[in-house]
């Protein structure tokens, strides 16, 4: 007994501990306050019990956030996932053109979000390259970052831009993993290049689409950098606002802690549930060679 | 038809190279000319902005760079250290209420920073480390704990756990055989998470924004956002700044590309 005990403190336990109290024991006292109306600047405490959730729910401010999360990380799910695929399959080539390429691709996923935060910001800008590019050739552009309906779209592109090059890398590794032999068969068989790729080729990539996927769902679900550093939320009101950035503004700019613990949570529940659903239906998809 | 390949690549490359190119291109660039012309290339080449930002009277960016390497060095080390002693742990005990840890330990790796922030604040404030850089090196430890974990445990079930046990029938001490033999062997998962863990931790924003607050230091990141608000108009110094916090990350990456691209598609190709 006191071997494993040991055993368990000096080599689980470290670790454990800091996960704990950084992680798992926030979450216990964000549920917590989401049960009150704790406001530091407005004691005392009370509890409300349910009565933030049910407020969130009746809150447009919040389904609004749900409603621009939803469509930002829709499009950052697939989008990303597809164009990936694509230039993947472009690149998949020996050769220093096709290596040089997929550096230039990789390179955005090492930078930091606001960096790509500030560099989209200029090329976006209502008077910036793009539209002065858009002018030239007839076009009359929209404010891509100042018209509250085009916005989250702009924002939705530029977190794409950033992910395109980590689901290019993770698809080339996938195609790495396809057999010769398989798509030798296949081609004396009669098959041509789509009917390859739909039967041999895209199948046995699943783990990447995976892998892809369920990275682009979690860091798509919880976007703040690219909001809080070009649209501040706006333009208008809250048209780039997604969950993560509203629990973070009323939380710390508004001082509603309670109010913003319970859309904190309700925000884990999403991010979990979806996660787990995810997960579980493209795992199954997943076959062994 | 052998060019079709080639030639689409490059335009498709080329026109996804536009972003980067703004910034190489305007780091060199008078900055009354960034505006008026962005896209042109920087002829004649300038490092005014470069001195300006090297320069600058309030040190921001060697205060940012030296408080990134800081926090960024002293996280990764720690990470390291308590992850691959608890990756072991839980690869080597397969018990029930292991693999309930385990998989407690993993869900960790979807949980958004937002969601924990505010009470973190609490939690270090009660414990004197807010606005600390302290602080900061404790909380990516818990926060990115589940990592380690994740790529330690699944590379240690791959190791034969023979080489352990016959080095314990010698009479080496649990602690002697975890670092003397094991760790020399989880090299390379040891450099995948140096290398994520140390990327994510340089270039993080938000997590620096609150925790070391708004007066107290910036790290790089945090330090180029305060910038764009005091000086728009110098547009330079901001590209200048910008092209120096990632140049210590773009170094990084090219002298690591390899284990990088190992690293990240580990799990992409079942082996």
């Amino acid at each position: 007994m006191w071997p494993r005990v040991w055993h368990f403190l000096s080599f689980g336990a470290p670790g454990v501990l800091v996960y704990v109290c950084f992680v798992l024991a926030p979450i216990g006292i964000s549920f917590w306050y989401s049960l009150t109306n704790y406001n530091p600047f407005n004691p005392p405490i009370s509890y409300v019990g349910f009565d933030n959730y049910v407020l969130l729910f009746q809150d447009n401010e919040f389904l609004t956030a749900l409603k621009i999360t939803s469509i930002l990380t829709a499009i950052v799910v697939v989008v990303p996932n597809v164009l990936g695929l694509g230039v993947a399959l472009l690149l998949d080539r020996p050769g220093w053109l096709y290596n040089a390429l997929r550096s230039v691709f990789f390179t955005p996923v090492i930078l930091s979000s606001v960096v790509v935060s500030i560099i989209w910001s200029r090329l976006l800008d209502n008077d910036g390259p793009l539209n002065a590019f858009l002018r030239v050739v007839g076009l009359d552009p929209p404010g891509w970052l100042s018209d509250p309906d085009v916005a989250i779209y702009s924002l939705a592109s530029i977190v794409c831009w950033q992910m395109l090059g980590f689901c290019v890398v993770v698809y080339l590794a996938g195609l790495q993993g396809v057999p010769t032999e398989l798509l030798e068969a296949a081609e004396i068989d009669g098959a041509g290049p789509v009917r390859r790729f739909r039967a041999v080729t895209w199948p046995l990539l699943a783990p990447a689409l995976t892998i892809n996927t369920v990275v682009l769902l979690i860091s798509a679900f919880k976007t703040y950098d690219y909001v809080k550093v070009i649209t501040n939320g706006g333009p208008g009101a809250g048209a780039t606002a997604t969950i993560a950035f509203n629990v973070l503004a009323t939380g710390f700019d508004a001082n509603h802690v309670g109010y913003a613990s319970a859309m904190a949570i309700v925000m884990l529940l999403i991010v979990a549930v979806v996660t787990a659903v995810v997960l579980k239906l493209l795992q199954r998809r997943e076959v062994d060679l | 038809m052998r060019w079709v390949r080639p030639s689409v690549a490059v335009f498709v490359g080329a026109i996804f190279f536009v972003p980067l190119y703004l910034v190489l291109a305007n780091v060199f660039k008078q900055g009354a000319r960034i505006a008026s012309s962005p896209m042109s290339l920087p002829v004649p080449p300038t490092l005014g902005n470069v001195v300006a930002v090297l320069t600058r009277p309030d040190q921001l960016f060697w205060v940012s760079l030296t408080n990134s390497v800081v926090v960024t060095a002293l996280s990764v080390i720690v990470l390291i250290v308590l992850s691959a002693m608890l990756g072991h742990y839980l690869a080597r005990t397969r018990r029930t209420w292991t693999r309930v840890l385990t998989l407690i330990l993993l869900a960790g790796l979807m949980i958004p920073p937002q969601v924990i922030l505010i009470p973190i604040t609490d939690v270090l404030r009660v414990a004197g480390l807010m606005t600390t850089l302290q602080g900061l090196v404790l909380f990516n430890v818990g926060y990115y704990v589940p990592f380690g974990v994740f790529v330690f445990t699944g590379f240690i079930r791959g190791v034969p756990v023979e080489l352990e046990e016959a080095a314990v029938l010698d009479g080496a001490s649990r602690t002697q055989v975890f670092w003397r033999i094991v760790f020399p062997l989880l090299r390379p998962a040891t450099a995948s998470v140096m290398i994520f863990l140390g990327v994510w931790i340089w270039n993080d924003f938000i997590d620096p924004l609150i925790i070391l607050g708004p007066s107290q230091g910036t790290t790089i990141t945090t330090g180029i956002y305060r910038s764009i608000g005091q000086y728009q108009a110098d547009l330079g110094s901001v590209f200048a700044l910008m092209a120096l916090a990632t140049l210590p990350v773009l170094v990084f990456y090219l002298a690591l590309q390899k284990q990088f691209v190992k690293g990240l598609t580990g799990g992409a190709t079942k082996g």
